[in-house]
């Protein structure tokens, strides 16, 4: 069977390069989301600064719902203290090291702030930690007592030389270099005790982090490394405490880039389902025409004897060996597509840069595996009606449809389309970017729909309007309007990919945009202060900032703000469900710098444990005001907190706000990440802050207008829209394929009708007639469907029946329908009629 | 094999082809066969000829398992083909019946030598070699194997259709207008051939044509109209033949 499949595939070879695109297209978006996915669950960053440690003990940073994916827990979780000395104990042990970070920064008057580590929320540690960089070359000796550090080589400064640091937001203190640390961003070193008191982590101090470290290092005996991380697995067994060795260890450097990689996982998710659509459309639509261009080949096999499962297998046969070929190069081009990806992501701060790809054969595997079953269950299909046509049509050669169009299939198609319309209700339910998305899941279902039940629409549309025909028609007109109804099935191939694409556009891009300015809207009208004041060299604001701010004159009021994360546990249809969200952390006084739009309570009453929660969270989740609500906060701890205001602008602002006390002590630094400020509106006021800012190194001030307070567009915005580009050339090539594929077959027809007397003039106008009844039918089937689910996202979202975007989109869309409806008939035809009209007839 | 021993092996044999009230109705109401029963010999050379819409066709359609019946029994080489499902029928079909037909329907892809061992390799047996040869020889095709059928003759494409129907030495050969594109010196030698077969080899042979010379070279000539045999004719004459479709023809 396989020699058979290969000498038909030879014969075939125009038709079979749709498949071959089709096929080489979805290996790579398979394999790059496959890449990402996997990248997601196992990729590990470098140890950087603890390259020297062995054995690493750090908190749990993930938190583990039951049966779902861990969430990422961005906050340092804290290590007690006094494990340090039980582990130093354990044989085999070198030395332990608890570590602790803690924002730091070398600030001068003139210069502004020196960087010292990646990140300056994190960059100060004690002395004792030097002992877990990997072969760190130290010239000078430990900093001893209050006034003295080490400083990374990198600073260019000199032992002996003078500097002023500012601490977890103390004033900045003058400090003496005793050494050079050689390792590239390693920080500020302070003695322990001075380390452990700046970080207000000693035993003795009030802090609520008091007697934690961040995590503890262990250098062992060598090759004692796994004997010793086992004695210590037994030892931290049931407190939550995990243990890292080898490339694990990285995990333990940076919490956040845990939420890094559920990002990608969330990612990988989200693009999975939309690329196995378009995936299996294009490769269904491209084997339906290279079948269909086999149709006699097959029957007359019918009639020599092969059984209708022969004819399956054979279809399938020959389409896998042109799948397994195209594979090859598709699964390459995805790897490659999964590193730029990245870089893109990396590019623009959604990934760590350090975070690498995890490039194993598991994705290409995968792949593999799915395009080749996808690609035989497609062709089995494809090739079933043919295979059970009775074999005396074989005989009876005819050129005309199958049959009709069956009514399950038609049925099926607008059982699709209906409920890809019930389904497009969902954003004015849920008014959350997840209810958004259900838009575009929408508008391709109703193309797949549309998909199924064109050929009747097709055709009925065709009937009546050739029914209405005038009998001076010109001869052309009347010519391609019979063949649009002829020939709805192959029509109708040809228009639902293109509306499809219409569709794919229109929805995608629509959907986040509109997303965009309701987001914007929300934060726009919600933020009351015109600027805000941050300092992300120093790791946070130091102390005094926010009563300097509101000294300055004109300023109305200033309000801390910070964002972390939390995971926030409720019941969903009697499940436990858990989600993971960005969250802001306010002070009683937010009132004044924004406006949540509060509906129920008040943010004044934000002390203690308490929360505020968005309408939509209240409504889906029974947590309405004075409700107490089950929260992990971004550092794993567990707490209940009372609802005490219910908020409208939850898509600029997040599902629920934290009080500043509730969260303190539950962050990496601790310190305020931001001051938002409202003044009088004067220029006074303005320059006030920014004078403010001048003097004192490491702050900033911007204003509000541009990036809008609450959050940021998601980065999943932006992911969209480089996916929409990167989709949708993949859909227009395999369109344009399908397209040429299905005018080449249509070559005996030409020649009939130019034996017929038809001139080539005549020919052309035909098919340009067609084109533009493909070009305008594709469009407004594209519209009409897309029309449902953009306007009631348009309605749950903005107010008003229509969605927010930009107003070339459509013109440009339409063009290029039209521009590759007429090219890909065009061409061909032209190739078509250059070739005799005898031998047209003869190669059908 | 002599005429005595040929006549004594056939006798112990079930008929090649034997239909028993065969009827088949189109959807639409059109009857186009009406009850009609047969018995073909083995060895021997019929010709089924009629106007067009006599039903001849459907009658060989029905006869060679390609289409079923609606009511009444089909039975080829005494096996019973009626209440097979499309798959059974088409192994029953590439075991026991070769086809010839009037537009050659050679595979374009294939080379001949491929189109001619196609039906079985469907069945998944090994061609045999010998009796290739000796039959490709015998049509004088022997230097073409490698060509694809576009680069032959209509003739020449005849023939090696004919090959393909004998490849797997079937109980019978159906020929749907043999001759039906072929010029006059191409339909002697293919009809020629045929006979041939009959002769020479002892096959069986049915053949549907609206040429009376054509089916004149059988030993026996059926007459169809309106879906119903209305003549059997042995030894057949041309014009004798030409007469009655006139005839017909006319009514």
């Amino acid at each position: 069977m396989l020699h058979l499949a290969l000498r038909m595939a030879a014969h075939r070879i125009t038709a079979l390069l749709a498949v071959a695109c089709a096929v080489l297209g979805g290996a790579a978006l398979i394999t790059a989301t496959g890449v990402l996915a996997e990248s997601g669950l196992r990729s590990q960053v470098p140890p950087g600064r603890l390259g020297g440690a062995d054995v690493v003990v750090a908190a749990d940073q993930e938190f583990h719902p039951s049966g779902d994916l861990p969430l990422a827990l961005p906050e340092r979780a804290a290590v007690p203290a006094r494990l340090v000395d039980r582990l130093a104990a354990l044989p085999g042990v070198t030395a332990a090291v608890g570590d602790i970070g803690f924002p730091a920064a070398l600030v001068d008057a003139r210069t502004g702030v020196t960087p010292v580590a990646e990140d300056p929320g994190t960059a100060g540690h004690g002395w004792s930690s030097t002992r877990l960089l990997a072969d760190a070359r130290v010239t000078g000796r430990a900093p001893s007592g209050p006034h003295e550090v080490a400083v990374d080589a990198g600073t260019g400064l000199a032992v002996g030389a003078r500097v002023e640091v500012v601490a977890n937001g103390r004033p900045a203190t003058p400090y003496r270099v005793s050494a050079l640390v050689d390792a590239p961003g390693a920080g500020l070193y302070f003695a322990d005790g001075t380390a452990a008191a700046l970080a207000a982590r000693d035993a003795g101090g009030g802090g609520p982090r008091a007697g934690t470290v961040d995590l503890i290092g262990l250098r062992t005996d060598e090759g004692a490394g796994d004997r010793v991380a086992a004695a210590v697995r037994a030892a931290v067994a049931g407190t939550g405490l995990d243990v890292h060795t080898g490339a694990g260890r990285g995990e333990a450097v940076a919490p956040g880039t845990g939420s890094a990689r559920s990002l990608l996982i969330l990612l990988a998710g989200s693009l999975g389902g939309i690329v196995l659509l378009i995936t299996g459309f294009v490769v269904a639509g491209a084997l339906g025409v290279t079948v269909a261009g086999q149709r006699r080949d097959l029957a007359l096999m019918r009639a020599v004897g092969a059984t209708p499962k022969q004819i399956r297998r054979l279809a399938a046969a020959q389409s896998t060996v042109v799948a397994v070929i195209a594979l090859v190069p598709g699964v390459a081009v995805g790897y490659l597509l999964a590193g730029r990806f990245r870089d893109l992501l990396a590019g623009r701060g959604v990934l760590p840069p350090e975070l690498p790809l995890t490039v194993s054969p598991l994705p290409a595997l995968a792949t593999l595996l799915l395009v080749v079953a996808a690609v035989r269950l497609c062709a089995r299909c494809a090739a079933w009606r043919t295979s059970r046509m009775p074999a005396t049509e074989a005989v009876a050669e005819s050129r005309s449809e199958p049959r009709t169009p069956s009514r399950t299939r038609t049925g099926t198609g607008l059982l699709l389309v209906l409920g890809a319309c019930a389904l497009s209700v969902v954003p004015l339910l849920s008014r959350t970017v997840l209810g958004a998305s259900v838009t575009s899941v929408a508008g391709i279902l109703a193309a797949i729909g549309l998909a199924l039940c064109g050929p009747a629409l097709v055709r009925s549309a065709g009937d009546a309007v050739v029914r209405r025909l005038r009998p001076g028609t010109a001869a052309p007109t009347w010519l391609a309007l019979s063949n649009v109804r002829a020939y709805a099935l192959r029509l109708s191939g040809v228009v639902s990919p293109l509306a499809m694409g219409v569709v794919f556009v229109l929805t995608y891009t629509l959907t986040q945009t509109t997303v965009l300015a309701a987001t914007s809207e929300d934060t726009r009208t919600g933020t009351l202060a015109q600027y805000e004041v941050t300092a992300p060299a120093l790791g946070g604001l130091p102390d005094g900032t926010l009563s300097a701010v509101r000294d300055v004159p004109g300023v109305r009021a200033a309000a801390p703000a910070g964002t972390t994360t939390v995971v926030w546990e409720y019941e969903e249809l009697g499940d436990p469900a858990a989600e993971s969200a960005p969250a802001l952390i306010l002070a009683p006084d937010a009132g004044g710098v924004l406006d949540l739009g509060v509906t129920d309570g008040g943010l004044e009453r934000l002390t203690g444990a308490t929360v505020a929660v968005s309408g939509e969270a209240a409504r889906t989740r029974g947590a309405g005001l004075g409700k107490r609500v089950r929260l992990v906060l971004g550092d794993g701890a567990r707490v209940d907190a009372r609802v005490v205001a219910v908020y409208d602008r939850g898509l600029g602002f997040g599902p629920v706000v934290l009080s500043r006390e509730l969260a303190a002590g539950h962050t990496t630094t601790g310190l305020d990440q931001r001051i938002l400020v409202r003044t009088d509106g004067t220029p006074e006021a303005g320059a006030g802050l920014t004078a403010l800012a001048a003097g004192r190194p490491g702050l900033a001030v911007a204003g509000t207008a541009r990036d809008a307070a609450g959050t940021d567009p998601p980065p999943e915005v932006w992911i969209n829209l480089a996916v929409v580009v990167v989709l949708l050339g993949y859909l227009l090539l395999s369109i344009a394929n399908k397209l040429v594929a299905a005018t080449a077959q249509r070559r005996t027809e030409i020649a009939a009708l130019r034996l017929a007397g038809t001139t080539p003039r005549q020919i052309l106008a035909m098919m340009r007639r067609e084109a533009a009844v493909v070009a305008a039918l594709s469009l407004a089937c594209g519209l009409l469907l897309s029309a449902v689910p953009l306007a009631l996202l348009g309605v749950g979202f903005l107010g008003h029946p229509w969605p927010a975007g930009p107003a070339w989109l459509l013109p440009v869309v339409a063009t290029a329908v039209t521009a590759t409806a007429y090219l890909t008939i065009e061409l061909p035809t032209r190739h078509a009629l250059r070739v005799p009209s005898a031998e047209g007839l003869r190669m059908g | 094999m002599s005429t005595a021993a040929l006549t004594a092996a056939t006798a112990r044999r079930a008929p090649a082809i034997a239909l028993d009230r065969v009827a088949r109705t189109y959807p639409g109401g059109v009857r186009a066969l009406d009850e009609v029963s047969l018995t073909v010999e083995h060895g021997t050379f019929l010709a089924v000829m009629g106007p067009s819409g006599s039903g001849k066709s459907t009658l060989m359609h029905c006869a060679a398992g390609l289409d079923s019946p609606t009511s009444g029994r089909v039975r080829i080489d005494g096996q019973e083909i009626s209440g097979l499902n499309e798959t059974r029928r088409t192994e029953l079909r590439r075991e026991r019946v070769g086809f010839v037909f009037q537009a050659y329907n050679l595979i374009p892809s294939l080379s001949v030598e491929d189109n001619i061992t196609l039906p079985l390799r469907l069945a998944g047996r090994r061609p045999d070699r010998e009796w290739l040869r000796a039959l490709t020889e015998r049509v004088g095709l022997a230097g073409r194997l490698a060509h694809r059928p576009a680069e032959l003759s209509g003739g020449q494409q005849q023939r090696a259709a004919l090959v393909r129907a004998l490849a797997a030495r079937p109980a019978v050969v159906f020929a749907d207008e043999p001759t039906g594109a072929l010029d006059l010196r191409s339909a002697h030698q293919v009809l020629d051939l045929l006979r041939a077969l009959v002769d020479d080899l002892g096959q069986t042979v049915v053949m549907v044509t609206h040429d009376p010379a054509a089916a004149a070279r059988a030993h026996r000539a059926l007459v169809m109209a309106d879906g119903r045999v209305v003549e059997a004719l042995e030894r057949p004459t041309a014009p004798h033949l030409a007469e009655r479709l006139v005839a017909l023809g006319e009514r």
